[in-house]
Order: C-alpha cells, then structure tokens, then sequence
C-alpha cells in the first residue's frame, strides 16, 4: 500500500479521532434517552391497563351486560386493542387481531396472576402488550399499546446522531487537512525553494519567517544555499582559471611543435627521434588536456541554453564531411528522427564514437540513424574484436581503455572519447551501450528521445 | 573593399596576444604558414599599430591587460569592417558570445594549431565571387560587385561576414539554406560545432536589415534547419 502523505495522515487521525469522540457520545445518548423513552412508555401503557382491569374487573363482579361497551370504550385508538381471555373465551374490542398471534406465556401469566408486559409486533405494527389478572375471575386482560409514536422518535433520534457522528468525522477530516496544509506551507516553499536550486537557480532563497519554529529552518536553509552558491562560483572561477593556466601553455607547446616537426629533416640522429616522441606526445597530451577540460566543464554546466531541434540523419552527415579522411561505407539516408539537442555535444558524440571505430577497430563500416519506439537511434559499427561483455561498462568510464591498458600504441586518444560519449548522451536523457555486431565486431549504439514537433 | 586579393600576395596579420610565449610560438608557426605576423602586447598597442599600419587580419586574444580584448574589438569594428578573429582560451558560451557580439567574425580556441588557424583566415579573406548579380530582397538591394547593400536607397553598412551571408540567402531565392550549407559556404571549412557562431551573425544582420530585430520578416528561421530570405 502507497504511503499516505502526512497531510492526509493528520487529516485521517483527526477525523477518525473526531469520529469515535462523536460516536461514543450518540451511543451514550441513545441509551439513556431510548431507555427513559422505553419506561416511560411501559409506565404509562401499564398505568392505563391497571386503571382498565379495575373497570373490567368491576363490570365482572356486577355481572353488568355492558362488558362489550366498556371493552370498546377501554380503547385509546384505531390501533390499540383489547382483549379479555375468560374462561376458554376471547373477548376482543378496538383493531381486530388474530388472538393467536401473542405468545401463551403471556396470557398465561396474565392468568396465574402475575402482571407481565412484552414488546412485539402484531399485523405489522410495533406494539406494547400488558397482561394482568382480573382478581375476581380466573380471566386475564391483555392490552395492546401501539408503539409506532415511540419508535418513530426513535428512528428519528438514530437516524441525528448516525448524522451528526458522520458529519463530525469528515468535518475532522477536513480541519485536518486544512490545518495539514496551513502546517505544511512553509514546507511547500522550502521544497520551491530547493529544487530551483536542483535546477541551478542558486539564487532561490526562503522568505524570513516570523514564526519562530520555522525561522530556524528558512535561515539554516538559506546558510547552506548562500555556501552552495559561493562554492559553485568559486569551482567555477577555478576552473575557469585551470582552463586558461593549461590552455595557455598548450598553445606554445602545439605550435612550436608544428614548427619542429616542419624542420624535422634538419635534426638527424638521437635528437630527431627525442623529438619525435616529444612532438607527438605534445599532440596527444593537448589531446587529453582539451578533452578533460571538456568533461569537467560539462560536470558543472548546469544549464542547457543551446537546445534546438536537430535532424538527427543531416547532423552524422555534417559530421562524416567534415572528415575527409573517414570513409564509411554505409551512411544513413534521409529523412531520419528529429532530436532536440545540443548541436556541439552531438557533434562530439558522433566524432568520438568514429574516432574510437578508426583507434580500435579500423574505422566504421556503417554508420546508421533509425527511429525506434520513440527513440532516435545511432548504430556505428565496426568489423574489429568486438568489445568482451565483462569490458562494455567499464569502456565508458573515464582513462578506461578496456583490454589496450598497460600496452598503449601510438596513438591510443586521451581515455576520454567515449566517456564524454556516455555524458553527452545522459544529458540529452539518452542511453549507449556496446553489443556486438551481427556478423562480427562491435557496434555502439546511442539511443535520444525523439523530439516530436 | 575588401581589402587586398590573397592570391599570390602575403597576408598580413596583426597578432595581439600578451602571453610571450604564445605570441613568439604563433608568429614562428603562422611565418612557416605564410602569413606576415606583426605583434602587439596589449589592446593600447594593437589600436596604436592600426592607426599607422593596414593589416589583412586580426588575431585578438579576449584577457588582455589594460584595454580589454572586447573593447578592442568593439573599436575596430567601429572603425570599419576589419576581419577579426577572437583567439581565446575561454570557452564559455557567455565569452564566445560576448567576442561574436562586440564584432569577431570568427573565433579559435586555444590551444590552436597554426594550420587551423590559417585555413580560417584563408577563408575568411577569399572572395566571394559565385554571384555577380543585384540582388533584391524586399526593399534591400544587394550588389556583390561593389559589395553594397542599400535599404530603400540609403546604404546599409554590413561586415565582410554579414555580406556574405546576406548574399548567400538572398541568392537562394526563398529556398531554406542550412545551418551546416551556411556555416561551410560563409567560414568556408567544414564547419562543425556549436552554431552560435551562427546565432550571433544572423542576429547582427537582423539588426542590421530587419525594420523590427526581433519580429524578422526578411531573415525568417525554419526551426530545426536553418534559414531562408522571405521574398
């Protein structure tokens, strides 16, 4: 079961709490008041047949013949009855009823002289039946006094308090709630708060509070954001600086060796040959300096100002020209999927996985662009060694040159191409991965959200 | 206008770049590449040399002492229609876009090597000679040969490089021209990389021939491929 939200916990606690409080007090109440109501009842039914049997049993002792006059007139109303058992026969008066219907025990009682009262329901309508002897001949009356009064107060007292408890509970529930959310408002701004920062606004700031049980927390939060942002200029300022401290030198370093190697012919011997290695190495070394620059740049940009809508299949077109030396035999056709992103880390993503083809597998021999399951897909595949399974993580991790560490040729790149690869491409919210290629080799496959216009 | 042709002639740079080593390691390579390299130190001493010297092209460095490299940029472009390349060790976009605003035609980041260098140049210098004729574009008149464009009658003074991307639009006739047709045809290498090289030029032209920059009605972008000249 998903967790409930706090504000829908308090809400719950709150209306059940309200709930039981309300419900306890109508059971309390509707026992006291239905049993007061009940006696009541029985008192007045009892009091009234007492006064009745008196009458009856006069009219017996005189023997008058007006016994069927004072039955009916013993009545109270349409729905009461009367009846008289005397000697094996039942005299009835009022709202005729089958004498069968009221149980023997009754009468009887009635009969051996003990006064009995019982509640039942005769042809449908709830009534109180009280039996009581007549003294002077062995003979009971039983009088039958309708309840449909009573039970309709009753039923109108059950069916306010079932309201009012229910009415009480979701009123609890909706204080809770309420009070839930006034609570946690402040905690709605500090979460603003926090994920503008997440999405690189390290300006948000919380509001002052004036409540003292919040204060702490807008000031303790906007402390730390206040040593965020201070740091993230200072890394940045830093970086900067980096950039420029090993850029500077590089740019010496490169064109003097251009210099060099053009005169190459002019230093024969042992210093030709130191200057080979330093020559190329100064290459490879700018190489990895411009590609760890890149990477630790693109760590900490955290905007994305440059997105566009890019055609994926133009865009490896673009790319495959403006590398003469590259020829892949199998080039994508148009029209291709449509990806909004970053033209320049697009670029770069492409060209490392055709640098990579080239260092390790001797150049690409299909380069395709396929749309799949709302997916842009880009295949390079190469006909090399393939790429074993236990390697095709690690080969996307920074300086991890899979099987080729420790026995580095000449031109081994920086260790750098394909995990700028896989950080371009987890910006763009896409995935890579290496699998082999049917038929042998690898293929390197990226995979970017299509962008639908 | 432009300046001399570059066939068979050496070109003349102009170098301002305060770091010592690069300066003398970027003359050496830029001289083997044929190129005629004077340096400046600072931005006082590059604005000095301009008064009294012409040069074919500027190589401007961004962090330079005292006059700071957009100012100067800014200056020259005010001056005329020099070609500027920002060569810079920056490489955030906010800088890139601040040298292509003050009015870089190009820029390079370091570290360079001086043959990358010197196809840019080459590039930025060839004429453009594919069109000879007026061309019309809603109330601009365009003409290649004296590479002057005017706006209802009044000459509208664009760089080299907005010039030829201005002619490169309206010669399409309407058609869509590529961000990538664009960036090869007008910077001349295979061009690849950020387009805000682009972005920036396409926004100066608008300025510069748009009646409202920001509601273009002649330059109209064809989102996620390039642009195209409303006739």
């Amino acid at each position: 079961m998903p967790r409930l939200s706090l504000r829908w916990r308090v809400a719950l606690v709150l209306g059940l709490g309200s709930l039981l409080l309300t419900s306890a007090l109508a059971v309390l109440v509707w026992n006291l008041s239905s049993g007061y109501m009940q006696r009541q009842r029985e008192q007045s039914a009892t009091r009234q047949a007492e006064v009745n049997v008196r009458l009856v049993d006069g009219a017996l002792r005189t023997g008058s013949d007006g016994l069927e006059e004072l039955l009916t007139g013993l009545t109270t109303g349409p729905d009461s009855t009367v009846l008289l058992y005397r000697s094996g026969q039942v005299l009835t008066s009022g709202r005729q009823i089958d004498p069968q219907v009221l149980p023997d025990e009754l009468v009887d009682l009635g009969r051996r002289g003990v006064p009995a009262t019982q509640r039942l329901v005769v042809d449908g309508i709830p009534v109180l039946a009280v039996s009581l002897p007549i003294s002077s001949a062995d003979a009971a009356y039983v009088e039958l006094a309708p309840l449909l009064q009573l039970d309709r107060t009753f039923r109108f007292l059950s069916v306010l308090l079932i309201t009012g408890t229910l009415v009480s509970g979701l009123l609890g529930v909706a204080l809770g709630s309420w009070a839930g959310r006034r609570a946690l408002r402040p905690l709605t701004e500090l979460t603003k708060a926090a994920s503008l920062i997440a999405g690189g606004d390290l300006k948000a700031r919380l509001p002052t509070q004036t409540d003292p049980d919040l204060a702490r927390l807008a000031s303790t939060f906007n402390t730390t954001a206040d040593a965020l942002e201070e740091r993230v200029l200072r890394d940045a300022r830093f970086a900067g600086d980096v950039s420029h401290e090993l850029r500077s030198p590089l740019t010496t370093m490169v064109n003097a060796a251009e210099v060099l190697r053009r005169r190459r012919a002019e230093i024969p011997g042992t210093a030709g040959r130191a200057l080979d290695l330093l020559t190329s190495e100064v290459d490879r070394f700018s190489r990895t300096v411009v590609d760890l620059l890149e990477i630790s740049r693109a760590d900490q940009e955290a905007d994305d100002t440059n997105l566009e809508v890019i055609d994926l299949v133009s865009l490896v077109d673009n790319v495959l020209d403006s590398r003469p030396a590259t020829d892949v035999p199998v080039r994508p056709g148009l029209p291709g999927p449509q990806v909004l992103g970053d033209r320049r880390r697009l670029d770069r993503v492409v060209d490392n996985l055709l640098d990579n083809a080239e260092r390790h597998a001797g150049g690409a021999v299909r380069v395709a662009v396929l749309s799949h399951d709302g997916h842009a897909r880009l295949e390079v595949d190469d006909t090399g060694p393939g790429v074993p399974p236990e390697l095709r993580e690690r080969i996307f991790h920074r300086f991890d040159r899979g099987t080729r560490a420790g026995s580095r040729g000449t031109d081994t790149g920086s260790g750098l191409g394909l995990a700028l690869v896989a950080q371009h491409v987890h910006r763009h919210s896409g995935t890579v991965w290496v699998e082999d290629r049917p038929g042998g080799g690898a293929r390197f496959v990226v995979e970017l959200p299509e962008a639908h216009q | 206008m432009f300046g001399p042709d570059n066939r068979g002639m050496t070109l003349s740079v102009l170098l301002v770049e305060d770091d010592e080593h690069i300066r003398q390691a970027l003359g050496l390579a830029l001289d083997d590449e044929g190129f005629t390299v004077t340096d400046a130190v600072s931005g006082e001493d590059a604005l000095d040399l301009l008064k009294t010297t012409t040069f074919d092209v500027v190589l401007l460095d961004l962090m330079l002492p005292g006059v700071d490299g957009l100012e100067v940029c800014r200056a020259l472009r005010a001056q005329g229609d020099l070609p500027i390349i920002i060569v810079t060790a920056r490489t955030d976009a906010s800088d890139v876009i601040a040298g292509l605003e003050a009015g870089a035609d190009d820029y390079v980041t370091k570290p360079l090597m001086a043959s990358v260098l010197a196809a840019r140049i080459r590039a930025l210098l060839r004429r453009s000679g594919r069109q000879d004729e007026v061309l019309r574009v809603g109330e601009l008149e365009i003409q290649p040969q004296t590479s002057t464009v005017l706006r209802a009658g009044a000459e509208v003074h664009l760089t080299r490089t907005e010039f030829r991307l201005l002619v490169e639009l309206a010669s399409a006739d309407g058609r869509v021209v590529s961000r990538e047709q664009l960036l090869q045809r007008v910077w001349g290498y295979d061009y690849f990389g950020d387009t805000r090289l682009l972005d920036v030029h396409i926004r100066r032209l608008r300025r510069k021939v748009e009646a409202d920059p920001d509601d273009p009605e002649l330059v109209v972008t064809v989102r996620g491929v390039g642009y195209r000249v409303d006739l």
